[in-house]
């Protein structure tokens, strides 16, 4: 009986001193740590700042002061970041994110530029290609063994015309 | 003074107008007579917007608050310098500043003396006067800088807090010149195209005016970037927010442009695509005025939503139109005079890959910002588009340009066989590969950091080289001393070595960006008087709380003692600024800053009991984004130097008028 109400009391120590952990997490909770960044930064704030509720200053904006409240209560309860975005999403949609999500309409934000960016280097790819046959094979191309030459090249013609200049 | 001061506005608009009808006039009857009145309108049209400004200044300095945009931005006690720079706080006076450096530089091409005779002048003044007629405009009937208020008000609403910093005086006089700049080679681009004069005059002529409009883009970019960092107190330089975003889509095409006419003047190639480079560089800029104008998109950049916008759009949408049309119409003369690669290997594709990826790249940033509003018409939603997209999409086209960037140095023009590709490039790259090893070694893990540290390695060494073997060479040839041969083959080819050091500096601003964006460290804690924070190496310690006024403003201040390695560092002070006619407060940010990191320290919020909470912030290699901005500098003002080499006016062989 004695172990029982030891135990008893124990658990009743752990569940208090857990809870009075908790408060003190909230209450001294980093917003700045490197995993309120990973959740927070997704979310884009709407108090007009144009930040996201990571960067937004709680003490300037009461609407990220909730906010961040809120995450760090579900980061507690253990979720992680993508189910803590696909809560929000549910309730406030694709809005609130800070950037578009990678499915649906939203996914051609993503991919376009790569696709243009894709298809225009094939375009360049085939433009030098064109260009490269026209000059044939037998034109007359000044080769240099490498950008040495080139340099001394140039050198050479304006040391000619800094002398011709003199002269002339 | 009223009156006076909307006359600057209104003669001037009927000047500009008589101006441009009247050089149109002498372009199509060939009467120098009435070019030469139209170019002493263009004289007229200067002196109008510089005693519009001289106006403004005169208002703005005594506090006229009858005037509603001296009462919309200044207050009395506010110091003189912010009294004036207020000219470029709100709408009208900012375009007034537009229209300023417009008719100046109008003025400048004009009456060169380069350009003495040529018969493109015309062409280009009657192009510019069409900008012209559009800001007086602008500044006759939309924002009006000269509006009077039905009562005088005792005191004024006071400048943004935010904008009273140094960078701010400069960041948006940068910017303007670098978007008014970017006008005057479109204009010869037009006026060239109209006088069927395919060449390269254009180029050579403007070549100079295209590094000094992009000197002011990077400038105003870099500024903006500075004056985020120390004032907004979020430790960052770069929101990629839609303003942001547009200043930089035009800093990219005509990073694009800078390079491809290279190709133009080697080899005559590429001349619609430099001239559509231009017309998009030229666009952009009224693109980026229309998004800070217009409201469409939400910004931190707090200019009045107005209608605004939408006259810009209208007038892009009316020069861009315009521009093809003359591009499409001289189509086949362009096309006819198409050259050819000698290789696929060659410094020519490079630049044709740095096109591609700069352009790409600006697509993506254009893409991205219009997203918002493409997404709210397609399926009626606006989402945001913000910094994790960007950097995400961003970061792998920049980083393969910085890898062209390192890779084209050793390309040779015309060809380059692989086996002197391999000659050249086994040492730099064995050498990339193993400072990479080496970063991984020592704890660097990150695979951008990496990766980007890796092509940077690869780009110094490559660009060492080229200055090496440059010297080599000459010193083969001159038996001069290293310093010498060195000095003697920069200043005689101030364009490539110019453009090196350019290089040099974006990749410091690289690593800047690299190592501030992988390895920052943050934390935010309250503290009781006494105790202290501890972030790395560094402690802070919490010594006092107190406040003091300066003038109408109250601030509350926090002595700290920094440590680091226990080693004092000295006693700092942030600070929380309370505006006496602004809502909102103000963070001035204690930065104690090394080549290596700046701490970063922010006071955020206190209590009652003395109990303080401090964002302090571990920033590695801010300075080496500094320092390399700076290297910009250098490099764009060594290229464009007024030097004793190769400083030869380009001849013009196009048509020939009888007007000039």
């Amino acid at each position: 009986m004695k172990s029982k109400i030891y135990i008893g009391l124990l658990m009743f120590a752990f569940i208090f001193l857990g809870s009075f952990l908790q408060v003190e997490a909230a209450k001294q909770y980093d917003y700045k740590s490197a995993e309120f960044k990973a959740v927070a930064s997704q979310f884009a704030c709407t108090c007009g700042c144009g930040q996201d509720h990571y960067e937004c200053d709680p003490n300037t904006c009461n609407l990220t002061t909730d906010f961040k409240k809120d995450l760090v209560e579900m980061m507690n309860k253990g979720w992680d970041k993508d189910k803590i975005r696909a809560y929000y999403v549910n309730i406030y949609g694709e809005e609130i994110l800070t950037a578009p999500e990678k499915s649906g309409f939203s996914l051609t934000a993503w991919v376009l530029p790569f696709v243009v960016l894709g298809a225009a280097a094939l375009a360049v790819l085939f433009i030098i290609r064109k260009w490269v046959k026209k000059r044939g094979p037998e034109g007359p191309v000044t080769e240099y063994e490498n950008t040495e030459d080139e340099i001394e090249e140039e050198i050479l013609s304006s040391m000619i015309d800094e002398e011709r200049k003199k002269y002339l | 003074m009223f009156l006076f001061a909307n006359a600057t506005i209104y003669i001037g608009l009927a000047l500009a107008v008589y101006s441009l009808l009247i050089i149109t006039l002498g372009i199509s009857t060939k009467n120098q007579r009435l070019i030469n009145s139209g170019k002493g309108g263009m004289i007229a049209l200067l002196v109008c917007s510089s005693l519009a400004m001289m106006s403004l200044f005169y208002l703005l300095a005594t506090s006229s608050f009858q005037y509603e945009y001296v009462h919309d931005y200044t207050s009395s006690e506010l110091p003189i310098i912010y009294k004036l720079t207020a000219l470029w706080a709100g709408n009208a006076g900012s375009l007034l500043l537009w229209t300023f450096f417009l008719t100046l530089y109008m003025i400048m091409i004009a009456f060169s003396r380069k350009l003495k005779g040529n018969p493109m002048v015309p062409y280009v003044s009657a192009i510019l006067l069409a900008n012209a007629v559009f800001f007086f405009f602008i500044l006759g009937f939309v924002a009006k800088p000269f509006l009077l208020l039905d009562n005088v008000p005792i005191e004024g609403k006071g400048l943004n807090p935010m904008l009273q910093n140094p960078g701010m005086i400069i960041h948006p006089v940068t910017l303007y010149l670098g978007y008014v700049g970017l006008a005057i080679p479109f204009a010869f681009a037009m006026a060239a195209l109209i006088l069927k004069n395919v060449d390269d005059f254009w180029i050579k002529m403007t070549r100079r005016w295209t590094i000094i409009a992009w000197l002011f883009l990077s400038l105003g970019n870099i500024f903006g970037g500075q004056w985020a960092y120390v004032e907004l107190g979020w430790g960052g330089y770069w929101a990629w927010d839609p303003v942001e975003n547009a200043s930089f889509m035009p800093w990219l095409t005509a990073t694009a442009f800078l390079h491809s006419v290279m190709i133009q003047e080697r080899k005559n190639m590429l001349k619609i695509w430099n001239i559509s480079l231009i017309i998009v560089s030229y666009a952009l800029t009224l693109f980026g005025t229309f998004l800070v104008r217009s409201g469409v998109l939400t910004s931190v950049h707090a200019f009045a939503n107005s209608n605004l916008g939408l006259y810009f759009l209208i007038f892009m949408g009316v020069a861009v139109i315009g521009a093809l049309y003359v591009l499409m119409s001289r189509y086949n003369m362009l096309k006819r005079s198409a050259g050819e690669f000698n290789s696929f290997v060659s410094k020519e594709s490079s630049f044709l890959v740095n096109n591609l990826l700069l352009v790409g790249a600006a697509f993506a940033v254009f893409w991205g910002t219009i997203f918002p509003l493409v997404s709210e018409a397609v399926r009626g939603t606006k989402v945001t588009v913000g910094l994790p997209f960007f950097n995400k999409v961003e970061a792998p086209i920049l980083l393969s340009m910085m890898f062209v960037m390192a890779v084209c140095p050793m390309l040779a023009w015309q060809r380059s066989t692989v086996k002197n590709l391999k000659k050249n490039f086994m040492i730099p790259a064995i050498l990339a590969v193993l400072g990479m090893v080496l970063m991984v070694v020592l704890g660097i893990q990150k695979a951008w950091a990496v990766i980007g540290y890796g092509v940077i390695i690869l780009l110094l060494i490559t660009h060492f080289l080229e200055f090496y073997r440059g010297v080599k060479a000459r010193r083969k040839m001159t038996k001069e001393s290293p310093l010498v041969a060195l000095y003697r083959l920069m200043i005689r080819n101030r364009r490539r070595y110019g453009g090196y050091i350019v290089h040099l500096g974006i990749a410091f601003i690289a690593m800047g960006i690299i190592g501030s964006q992988n390895y920052d460290l943050e934390t935010m804690k309250t503290v009781s008087l006494g105790q202290s924070i501890e972030l790395k190496d560094y402690r802070i310690n919490y010594d006092r709380l107190d406040q003091k006024r300066e003038g109408i403003n109250d601030i509350v201040y926090a002595d700290v003692t920094v440590f680091r390695n226990g080693k004092k560092l000295g006693t700092y002070q942030p600070e929380k600024v309370f505006y006496g006619n602004w809502e909102q407060p103000s963070s001035e940010v204690a930065i104690i800053s090394s080549l290596k990191e700046d701490l970063y320290i922010v006071l955020s919020a206190w209590e009652d009991d003395g109990k303080a909470t401090f964002v302090v912030k571990v920033n590695p290699m801010m300075n080496w984004l500094w320092i390399g901005s700076f290297m910009i500098v250098i490099g764009a003002l060594f290229a464009v130097w007024n030097g004793k080499y190769g400083n030869v006016t380009p001849r013009y062989t196009g048509a020939r008028k009888e007007v000039s």
